[in-house]
């Protein structure tokens, strides 16, 4: 019988000690991976604010552009940085595409065939 | 033997010169005048051919010109025109003197009905002169301060000097002896053509090859007649504004950063949007929906 109660005295004991190791993995886990996502929003932010002003440079920028990298930036702020990345990937693949667009098309008159002088 | 050798020497060069300028597809017997005359007629002719009911001033009136109900209702707002108290206060301000003591017509000693003489090519300036931008001009040159460019009280006054120009002409000239205007002139034909922001549309998208179609509640316009009756009035913005002030809302419309008022690149875009509309009668100011 002693023997028994020693036993199931130790059970909880031993959970609680497994428990408070685990909370401190998570917790040291967490925090690291809090740093990486702010490091990964800063660097999509800095790529999608040099894709906006390459665009902007042969008068390709769109118009949300600019209000979705300061709503990337405010969000990174308060901590968010899952929408974050999410504005900031847009704008970068926003920035990326008025500069092909504009590109494609400068310096040319692209008059469309059914209107062209014959 | 020279002059044989000299002879086959001139053709050849001259052989290469002229398919160079076919190849190029830039050979042209005309000056540049006549190849933008050549243009204004052409697209002319397309609105001319696509609504073959409707007279030429009327392309004047917008979409109201091809769609019988919106006339009708169009008609019965200009019995009250909405615009009006911009064209009494643009009066007032031409009156009235500049701290200096001078006055608008100073600057404009044709007096206010001068409207159908904008766009121009300033040659001294090297730019396109436009009324609103000759109009701050004439207010920074005797010490007052600038309007803005899209609404306010620069609205008032283009109020006024439309109201006084009612029924004169548009013709917008390129001339020919100042290749810096042509220049000017095929920068704007080149945005108006050129596709742009999120929605990839050209002006040319909504106001050549659709224009009489419906956009939700809206008919769109024809390019021809689109300039000939600014500022206006238009119901969205509850009160008048200028032809800038729309260009930057059919910017932001296809989802494009719109350019500044009175930039360089929306009055290019003038220069050519409005000599589509040459040979109409100016009807401003004017009421949109």
């Amino acid at each position: 019988m002693h023997n028994l109660t020693a036993r199931s005295l130790k059970l909880p004991y031993r959970l609680l000690v497994f428990s408070f190791v685990l909370l401190a993995m998570i917790l040291a886990g967490g925090k690291q991976a809090s740093a990486a996502d702010k490091a990964q929003v800063e660097k999509v932010i800095a790529e999608a604010t040099a894709a906006r002003e390459k665009a902007n440079s042969i008068d390709g920028e769109w118009r949300d552009t600019a209000k979705f990298i300061k709503q990337a930036k405010a969000a990174m702020a308060a901590g968010d940085y899952k929408k974050a990345l999410s504005l900031a990937t847009k704008a970068k693949h926003q920035g990326e595409l008025g500069y092909a667009q504009a590109a494609a098309q400068k310096g040319k008159i692209l008059v469309p065939s059914y209107l062209q002088r014959k | 033997m020279k002059t044989k050798k000299l002879f086959y020497s001139l053709v050849i060069v001259s052989a290469v010169v002229i398919a160079y300028f076919f190849v190029d597809g830039t050979f042209m017997t005309s000056s540049a005048s006549e190849d933008y005359k050549a243009d204004i007629e052409h697209y002319q002719s397309y609105f001319k051919e696509k609504f073959p009911n409707i007279k030429p001033q009327d392309f004047a009136n917008g979409s109201y010109a091809l769609n019988k109900a919106m006339y009708e209702n169009w008609v019965a707002i200009e019995e009250f025109p909405p615009y009006e108290i911009f064209i009494e206060a643009g009066k007032g301000m031409w009156k009235k003197p500049f701290a200096n003591g001078k006055k608008y017509s100073d600057c404009f000693p044709k007096g206010p009905g001068v409207d159908h003489l904008y766009p121009h090519w300033d040659r001294e300036q090297g730019k396109v002169m436009t009324l609103p931008l000759a109009i701050n001009q004439c207010r920074e040159s005797n010490g007052e301060k600038a309007f803005g460019y899209k609404k306010g009280p620069i609205v008032n006054l283009l109020a006024y000097m439309a109201y006084e120009s009612r029924g004169k002409v548009r013709n917008v000239v390129v001339p020919d002896d100042d290749p810096r205007a042509m220049k000017a002139y095929l920068s704007g034909k080149e945005f108006y053509f050129k596709r742009r922001g999120q929605l990839n549309f050209a002006c040319a998208h909504c106001h050549f090859s659709n224009a009489g179609r419906d956009l939700r509640a809206d008919v769109l316009s024809t390019a021809m007649g689109q300039t000939t009756g600014w500022p206006v009035y238009r119901a969205k913005w509850n009160t008048a504004g200028t032809l800038h002030r729309r260009y930057t809302g059919c910017n932001k419309q296809v989802r494009a950063k719109p350019f500044k008022a009175q930039g360089e690149e929306y009055r290019n875009l003038e220069y050519f949007h409005t000599s589509l509309s040459n040979g109409l009668k100016l009807n401003g100011p004017s009421a949109r929906k």
